[in-house]
């Protein structure tokens, strides 16, 4: 037998806006003006929020956060084309995609404060808690998007993970379940370059990620994660694919961290500040408003009346957090179990006892 | 209403930091958010944003001060905010298991027990400090706190139960809101009799500097060889290349790139003397880069950045590094990895380097050498009392690992390349 060519694989990556704010005409999605304008408003949101948090943790009124400063577009294209009925499956960093589709701010601060009810997402709101555990989440996603498939529903569910969470075994486990059972499920990474203090180049000998799903029998592309109108039209499609049963996709958005891992950590210690000076210049949000300024569809003023108006919610969830009545301390105790074991029934009731002594 | 800020855990589990500087005065107004001071920490150097728009009324420490999570640094006149909750057991409530039962006291409902807990005003005392304070008839919100993380401890209650109040002190536990604390004022020189001592908290570098020299010290096996150079070749080379040079705009060129070129390319010949020994794996770990860390005397203390790949440089390049470290030293823009991965150290005060020194080794490295000063002495040339340039190095070794008859050998290769340049010229 010769010799044949049993497959071979092409991996494309879509960028529609370049760094300078120029847009390719061809690739242009046909967005109304609206629209357009509602991509940058929801960046910068995001952004407001972030900065808010850095500000609260340093000041002692929340704990440990996560920035998500770099990845605004790798949220906001995306959040733009989902539907009610999908289903978010967040990792760690999903503060802008979960706000963009409702979540009250004050709950994902809360979060973190250590407070367990910010994992009881409201009513309506169709997404899983945040997931500490790199990569565990992606496994939810693939049984989420196989329950879809199983219902005939015209729905996605978007499993969230960085680059650092595809050297887990729990991520290829993920990919082939949804590759053979045809999960409606949109695995969604976001290439930021670390994960922690780990650079890309040492998570994979693969050129990219999004190869990575041919291997499990579907397909992936990359897309320019700091362009908000690529990611749109990327996310847009792969979200038709799989709400209309053709089965799973993988979108890598390639972009940057522009903070420290988490306000626990200090990225100057292991990044060159070049690097970082380089991926200042490709900046998602200025991109976009660089774009729309020349299209005449955004001023200084403008910005400055948002920039106004969300710094006003983001005081008004602050508050809202702040008049949240504190939890029970037993709380560490009671969501993670059925059946408390033994140990922890007696340490909870050491707990209760002592706190009420001193009281 | 007045408010006071208390350093927060800016980083996971941190204990203090260090003021570096503050960015508002007494008086002035900030803006919510706005930044006010600073602080270094072992993670990283981090700025603090005001929780509030408000009005400096004091501050409570100065630039290098070391200040200890939960410690009032500064006040401010506005209305106080809500704080991060303090340590989880203050707030235990009403069990609302779940599938669980509880044999405790009867169970206050949830809503009373977190309404009660989410008051800001919450101090970190044990409960054993707090039925103390009662007791005592203490408030905790006049107790100045002195353990880890703001902790008032029971000697702080007691402390406080023998200090006249005045009489609006509470009998009960109830705090009075921090509103009302005025933190004692700094320590100043205390004037008993004729005898007057200050204190001052180490900076955070001293700190750093104070660790890294006793533990060396505590480690390893010092021993500290010393030979005596006679430079005066070097010395005119040196000068005719230095003149060569500035004509040209180059870097200043002084002695200590030939040192650093000398000590990097005898190092190729003696390996054992740029290893550094893992104590918990009883190894020794032999590096194939020569990185040459320098002391540089800041007016901060000591820092050691490294001159990377010095065997592989040319005496232009170092110099010109060294120009730049000491510039960037100075103003105390040098980063940590410049710091940090040092195989050999090199000390060098110049003309102020006396007669000798024992140097300390800059752990984990094995070997340290130190060059003191040049003068003018007699020596014998030829049969003949001439005066030359000469100087004393040192070397001080760490026996556990380096015997003497090494660091010995590695002494002669070393100061050959500097007695007889023409040595040195053949590793350039
Ligand atoms: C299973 C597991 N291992 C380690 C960690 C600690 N950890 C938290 S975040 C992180 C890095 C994640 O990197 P990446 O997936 O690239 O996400 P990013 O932080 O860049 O958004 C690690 C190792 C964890 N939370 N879970
Ligand atoms: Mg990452």
């Amino acid at each position: 037998m010769p010799i044949i060519e049993v497959n071979h694989f092409t991996t494309r990556r879509l960028q529609i806006l370049d760094p300078s704010g120029v847009v390719d005409e061809q690739l242009m999605p046909d967005l109304g003006d609206e629209a357009l304008v509602g991509l940058l408003c929801s960046m910068l949101r995001m952004r407001t929020f972030d900065e808010k948090a850095l500000n609260l943790q340093r000041q002692g009124r929340i704990g440990t956060f996560g920035s998500l400063r770099g990845q605004e577009a790798a949220q906001a294209g995306l959040t733009l084309n989902l539907i009610d009925e999908d289903w978010l499956v967040p990792s760690i960093r999903e503060q802008g995609v979960l706000e963009g589709r409702g979540l009250p701010m004050h709950l994902y601060y809360s979060f973190c404060k250590g407070d367990e009810r910010a994992s009881q997402i409201p009513d309506g709101l169709n997404a899983t808690p945040q997931s500490i555990p790199i990569a565990s989440q992606l496994l939810h996603a693939a049984g989420l998007g196989m329950a879809l498939k199983l219902r005939n529903e015209e729905a996605a569910a978007v499993g969230f993970a960085g680059d650092g969470a595809t050297s887990e075994g729990d991520f290829h486990e993920a990919l082939n379940f949804a590759g053979v059972f045809g999960a409606q499920t949109l695995f969604y990474i976001q290439n930021n370059g670390w994960a922690i203090s780990v650079p890309f180049s040492q998570q994979t000998a693969a050129e990219t990620i999004a190869q990575k799903a041919f291997a499990y029998g579907f397909e992936g592309m990359q897309v320019d994660g700091n362009d908000v109108l690529a990611v749109y039209v990327a996310s847009r499609d792969a979200l038709d694919h799989v709400r209309s049963g053709k089965g799973p996709y993988l979108i890598e958005a390639l972009t940057y961290r522009m903070e420290s891992h988490t306000t626990a950590d200090d990225h100057t210690r292991y990044r060159p500040a070049a690097e970082v000076e380089a991926w200042r210049a490709r900046d998602p949000i200025s991109r976009m408003r660089t774009f729309l300024s020349r299209q005449g569809l955004w001023d200084e003023q403008q910005e400055a009346e948002l920039v106004a108006k969300v710094s006003a919610e983001v005081e008004a969830e602050v508050e809202a957090l702040e008049a949240m009545p504190r939890p029970p301390a037993t709380d560490i105790f009671d969501y993670m179990f059925a059946e408390l074991p033994a140990t922890l029934i007696e340490q909870r009731q050491q707990l209760i006892a002592e706190s009420r002594n001193g009281k | 209403m007045a408010f006071d800020f208390r350093l927060p855990d800016v980083g996971e589990g941190l204990h203090e930091g260090t003021l570096v500087e503050w960015l508002v005065a007494v008086g002035e107004d900030v803006a919510l958010d706005q930044p006010f001071a600073r602080i270094e920490t072992d993670k990283a150097v981090v700025d603090l944003p005001a929780p509030r728009a408000a009005r400096v009324t004091q501050l409570h420490f100065s630039p290098g001060d070391l200040i200890e999570v939960g410690q009032v640094m500064i006040s401010f006149s506005g209305d106080a905010p809500a704080t991060r909750d303090g340590p989880a057991a203050d707030a235990a409530a009403a069990p609302t298991g779940n599938g669980t039962s509880d044999s405790a006291a009867p169970a206050r409902p949830p809503s009373v027990a977190a309404l009660e807990d989410s008051d800001p005003r919450s101090f970190l005392a044990t409960p054993h400090t707090r039925a103390l304070a009662r007791k005592l008839g203490v408030a905790l919100a006049q107790v100045r706190p002195s353990g880890r993380g703001g902790r008032i401890t029971d000697e702080d209650v007691e402390r406080a139960a023998q200090q006249p109040v005045a009489a609006t002190r509470p009998t009960t536990a109830t705090p009075a809101a921090p509103s009302a604390v005025t933190a004692p004022p700094r320590a100043v020189p205390q004037v008993i009799g004729e005898e007057r001592e200050e204190r001052q908290p180490l900076s955070h570098l001293r700190r750093v500097i104070a660790n890294a020299m006793a533990h060396s010290k505590r480690t390893a096996a010092h021993v500290t060889h010393v030979d005596e150079a006679d430079v005066t070749d070097l010395l005119a080379i040196q000068k005719r290349a230095c003149q060569h040079i500035e004509t040209k705009g180059g870097p200043k060129l002084t002695l200590l790139p030939y040192f650093i070129k000398a000590a990097a390319s005898a190092l190729i010949d003696h390996p054992l003397l740029n290893a550094s020994y893992d104590e918990d794996a009883q190894e020794i770990v032999y590096k194939h880069h020569r990185h040459i860390g320098v002391a540089v005397d800041t007016a901060d203390g000591l820092v050691v950045p490294v001159i990377r790949h010095a065997d592989q440089k040319d005496l232009l390049t170092i110099a010109s590094e060294l120009a730049d470290i000491a510039e960037r030293a100075r103003r105390r823009q040098l980063t940590l990895d410049e710091l940090k991965g040092a195989t050999f150290t090199l000390s060098s005060l110049g003309p102020l380097g006396g007669a000798f020194a024992t140097p300390i080794i800059h752990h984990p490295e094995l070997a340290i050498v130190g060059l003191h000063a040049i003068k003018d002495r007699p020596a014998v040339v030829d049969g003949q009392v001439l005066p030359r340039k000469t100087m004393f190095i040192s070397c001080s070794y760490d026996h556990r690992i380096i015997d003497g008859a090494v660091a010995a050998r590695f002494m002669h290769d070393f100061l050959e390349m500097v007695q007889k340049p023409d040595l040195l010229m053949l590793r350039l």
